[in-house]
């Protein structure tokens, strides 16, 4: 089944670049992404199957399915109406839409490759899904961003490459040349633990590119904000949630070994480094997508962290991804919308927004709360499960720590968002209207999602994440 | 042979350190390229058709063929120097045959049966002296030429440790680096198009 879909993609995003009419090129796109839940139905139907040597189904990729599926047929929604307001032309927009399905299909494979050098392989084609969708509008901005995102991901593939290789000799040294993600699992027990490190310690510096986490995380902040704001949707949700389950692939294969806690370590240290940067910078940025960029980190730091506590931490850390993909999409969206009012990104020349556009102040007020971790909202359950699993783990002075370092980036989004709301500023290329209420309705939709999560936790969302983390050690 | 090939690959390495003009670069890549098609050819005595046939178009059709004809096309033949960063001259070459050095001195010390020493020293010598390009260098080129001199350090790795991988995976992990690479080529033309130099210097406007 995920082949033909691979295929499909194939073909459908070459005949989609090749079609000039924007509607049709736009209806290409949605019967994709129909086509796309339907293959996440069928993985959820088929889960612990594998369909070849190469790829399976499991609960964490159709966890991740389903985010995806939500995420890019809000995004598609929202592309319509920007290539509208901004009259892009066809060409582009063709190029914009085969890029979209080229991108979407490759997270698709990430999200249930069985085999770690086929994993690599989609990782690498989402550079280049990405680098297209990053250079959409063309200009100075976007060029620098999609030169240094590809330059920056290339580099740091080819560094995760290399940990693949490492792990390769592992597996050879205890007679195995297999290097499926069971395959090892099984035999990790017996592999050489050193290798296993030395595999690790690269996969996260590489895979740290797409996660938004440091060491390579500077390429990801310009890419979010030099690409359109449904862009840069998709990067702080899908991609970073393809980033997480590399991650996981090999945590998971060597989670049986000795070196589980050395990899606790190593992660906890990438999430708090990560952290430390999201909040010095939270404090100095006055552009509003590179704000959110930075709140994104936060959240992967968060995730990360809470990942490495083991036991309810890893309930709260895809918890947590599922609630900030949801919630930091809107917002982005959202900021679609302010850009096309105000004309601008900065936040100086931003205000009173609340009283100029309801539904969309709305959006804002509600994605603030919801992204700074106020209940209802579902990232405050999964923020109070990872300092419980701090405590758990007896890392009192770390909560402490990654608390103040959160409150610190709290400070500076609230700074800027109420002013946004609230503060009446002058701007003399304010365009009143370009707001509609219903251009809103999908990002209320979603933050009311995370909202119903937080208040009610569906057991369908409980038990199916249970299922993801049952293999991991508790 | 294989020794000597192995050595003379180093000695690019130590060489492409201290290069200033472009089009040296592009022909020490081709250099290269075919060097490490020797190098694989040699190595894998017990080789079916199947996989010499990957390895030509890998190596020779890839590496020492495509891209250096590719970063040709983008430079239009002219031979411009390219602007070095803060280590320039003689101290680059110091610091890769430092580079070299420390790889040979981390490859010694890692006594395992399936490791090949001398591959494995060139690989980490590949790797650090294109990370070492990519940080010393302004000229956007410079950066392209050094992520394939990473790329032919990986290739070594992969020889080094003896890690085979499935022809379909192969296939797709070269679909991914030759996309890339000629990507990264479109984007380099609309870099010098656009702002009618490749210097680094002028993709600073994304800033906090």
């Amino acid at each position: 089944m995920i082949e033909t879909f691979l295929i499909v993609t194939a073909a459908l995003a070459l005949v989609t670049y090749a079609i000039r009419n924007i509607m049709v090129s736009h209806g290409l796109v949605f019967a994709y992404f129909i086509f796309l839940s339907y293959l996440g139905y069928y993985k959820w139907q088929h889960v612990g199957e594998h369909s070849s040597e190469y790829f399976f189904s499991d609960y964490l990729g159709v966890i991740f399915m389903a985010v995806l599926i939500v995420v890019s047929f809000s995004s598609a929604l929202h592309y319509i109406n920007f290539a509208k307001s901004r009259e892009v032309p066809p060409s582009d927009a063709a190029l914009h839409n085969a890029g979209t399905i080229f991108f979407t299909g490759a997270i698709t494979g990430v999200l249930f490759s069985a085999h770690f050098g086929v994993l690599w392989a989609f990782v690498e084609a989402t550079t280049i899904g990405a680098s297209v969708l990053i250079y959409h509008n063309r200009n100075h901005e976007s060029l620098e961003a999609t030169w240094k995102y590809l330059f920056v991901c290339s580099i740091g593939i080819a560094i995760a490459f290399a940990g693949i290789l490492f792990l390769g000799m592992a597996s050879q040294e205890v007679g195995s040349e297999d290097i499926t993600y069971t395959g090892v699992k099984a035999m990790a027990g017996k592999m050489n633990p050193g290798w296993l490190k030395a595999c690790f310690l690269l996969i996260v510096t590489g895979f740290s590119v797409k996660m938004g986490l440091v060491p390579l995380f500077n390429v990801d902040i310009d890419a979010k904000d030099a690409s359109p704001s449904q862009v840069g949707a998709s990067l702080s949700s899908v991609l970073m949630n393809a980033g997480f389950v590399s991650i996981y692939r090999f945590y998971d294969a060597f989670s049986a070994t000795s070196i589980v806690s050395w990899m606790n370590t190593l992660l906890i240290i990438t999430g708090v480094s990560s952290l430390f940067f999201a909040a010095v910078y939270s404090l100095r940025v006055r552009n509003i997508k590179r704000l959110f960029a930075y709140s994104s980190m936060e959240h992967a730091s968060l995730a990360i962290i809470a990942f490495a506590c083991g036991g309810v931490g890893y309930f709260a850390a895809i918890l947590h991804l599922i609630m900030h993909s949801l919630t930091k999409s809107s917002l982005f969206f959202q900021v679609s919308q302010m850009h096309r009012i105000y004309n601008t990104k900065w936040d100086e020349g931003i205000g009173s927004y609340l009283k100029i556009n309801p539904m969309g102040g709305l959006v804002i007020l509600l994605g603030f709360l919801s992204i700074i971790g106020l209940p209802p909202s579902g990232l405050f359950i999964s923020e109070v499960m990872m300092v419980q699993a701090l405590v758990i783990n007896n890392l009192w002075w770390l909560a402490v720590v990654i608390i103040g370092l959160v409150l610190v980036i709290v400070y500076g989004l609230a700074t800027r968002m109420l002013g946004i709301l609230f503060i009446n500023k002058h701007n003399r290329d304010m365009n009143i209207r370009g707001a509609s209420v219903w251009e809103s309705a999908v990002q209320l939709t979603l933050i009311l999602l995370v909202f119903y999560i937080g208040l009610f936790r569906p057991a369908v969302v409980v038990d199916t994440i249970k299922l993801a983390i049952q293999s991991l050690p508790h | 042979m294989l020794n000597f090939a192995v050595i003379v690959f180093i000695i690019s390495l130590i060489y492409i350190a201290k290069v200033e003009m472009i089009r040296t670069y592009i022909g020490l890549l081709a250099f290269q390229g075919f060097l490490l098609f020797i190098i694989a050819y040699l190595e894998l005595v017990e080789i079916d058709i199947l996989h010499l046939s990957f390895i030509l178009l890998e190596t020779l059709v890839f590496k020492a063929l495509f891209v250096p004809v590719l970063f040709l096309r983008i430079v239009r033949y002219k031979n411009h120097r390219n602007n070095t960063g803060p280590v320039k001259g003689y101290y680059s070459v110091f610091i890769a045959t430092l580079i070299v050095a420390a790889s040979f001195m981390v490859a010694h010390q890692l006594h395992y049966e399936n490791l090949q020493v001398k591959y494995f020293t060139a690989a980490i010598a590949s790797i650090f002296v294109g990370l070492f390009l990519a940080i010393n260098h302004r000229d956007i080129l410079t950066h392209l030429t050094s992520y394939m001199v990473i790329e032919n350090g990986i290739f070594l790795l992969s020889l080094a440790l003896g890690s085979e991988m499935p022809m379909f995976v192969n296939a797709a992990i070269l679909l991914d680096i030759f996309t890339s690479v000629l990507i990264m080529g479109i984007f380099f033309n609309r870099l010098k198009d656009y702002f009618q130099n490749t210097e680094i210097g002028t993709l600073s406007k994304l800033k906090d």
